[in-house]
């Protein structure tokens, strides 16, 4: 009797891993994201019992006013409209009387976020366009800015 | 001139794939090195800003979410260990960010806001964020490009 030879292949079978790496490459494009890891960053004042005391007078106030996101930011600085043009060279003459001197930043509840946070970059920008760094930017919460008016015995 | 005729031709069918696991495993093993999980994966339109600084990813900030809804606005909280969470008050907010710093007095915190968002609602989270004590906040923009 001829008993036929069996031929054993040694080939491992890779079909299928073509399939599987494609799966993990999909699955790892669609979940992994490239996280926006960057953005602008402030501190808060530490904790005193004796927080540092800013007079008005001695402080640049910068308003935003309501408006839309796409259009440039409306400001009132100081009780006057300017434009955000205008912010920095305004800021550098009283910055030249007074290196020390602080800004505040308030925004109109109704304003757009995005519309604060353009003006705050371009005040940030200060030592590359007008090399003077503002030493202190300062953003009040509305409760901040209320307890102010009140300590004060203004109406808002 | 000999002519090999049509059936005679020998015509090999097979694509080469040997490289392709290599180029695969090479997609693989970028994507398993930058593979990030992103605690909030709120879609939102950042403000945009010319500066940006890196915020340091070892400490794990914590992160708030301010996105808009057509009902209103969703707020959620991550510890930046964990996926985020939808928060309902402003006092939830408080909390969380005060068991944070208790936690970790040096925790920072990334405010992750849509551009459009009335600055009545960050202005509450900000205040949350003072309430509670809280020293390093990053507010995540993207950057801005020249029109």
């Amino acid at each position: 009797m001829n008993i036929a030879k069996k031929t054993v292949e040694s080939e491992i079978f890779t079909g299928s891993m073509a399939d599987i790496s494609f799966l993990l490459i999909i699955f790892f494009m669609i979940t992994s994201a490239f996280s926006a890891n960057r953005g602008l960053d402030f501190s808060l004042p530490e904790d005193s019992t004796t927080p540092p005391e800013i007079k008005q007078e001695d402080s640049i106030d910068v308003y935003v006013q309501p408006g839309s996101v796409d259009a440039p930011p409306v400001l009132q600085v100081d009780g006057e409209q300017m434009p955000i043009e205008g912010l920095l060279p305004y800021i550098a003459e009283k910055l030249k009387q007074n290196p020390e001197k602080p800004v505040i930043l308030r925004t109109d509840p109704a304003a757009p976020y995005g519309n604060m946070i353009a003006v705050f970059d371009e005040l940030r920008q200060s030592e590359a366009k007008i090399g003077m760094k503002i030493d202190t930017i300062s953003i009040p919460t509305q409760r901040e800015i209320e307890n102010i008016w009140t300590m004060l015995g203004i109406g808002q | 001139m000999a002519l090999i005729r049509g059936r005679d031709r020998e015509t090999s069918a097979k694509i080469f794939t040997a490289s392709m696991a290599d180029i695969v495993f090479l997609l693989i093993v970028f994507f398993v090195i930058t593979y990030k999980v992103e605690v909030d994966r709120t879609r939102m339109e950042l403000p945009d800003s010319t500066v940006r600084v890196k915020i340091p990813e070892e400490d794990k900030p914590a992160v708030i979410s301010i996105a808009p809804r057509s009902e209103g606005f969703l707020i959620r909280v991550s510890t930046g260990e964990e996926m985020s969470l939808p928060v309902s008050t402003d006092e939830e907010v408080v909390t969380f960010a005060s068991t944070e710093v208790a936690r970790d007095p040096n925790k920072a915190f990334i405010v992750k806001a849509d551009e459009e968002v009335p600055y009545e609602r960050f202005d509450a989270v900000l205040d949350a964020l003072k309430q509670s004590k809280v020293k390093y906040i990053y507010l995540l923009s993207d950057q801005k490009t020249v029109e």
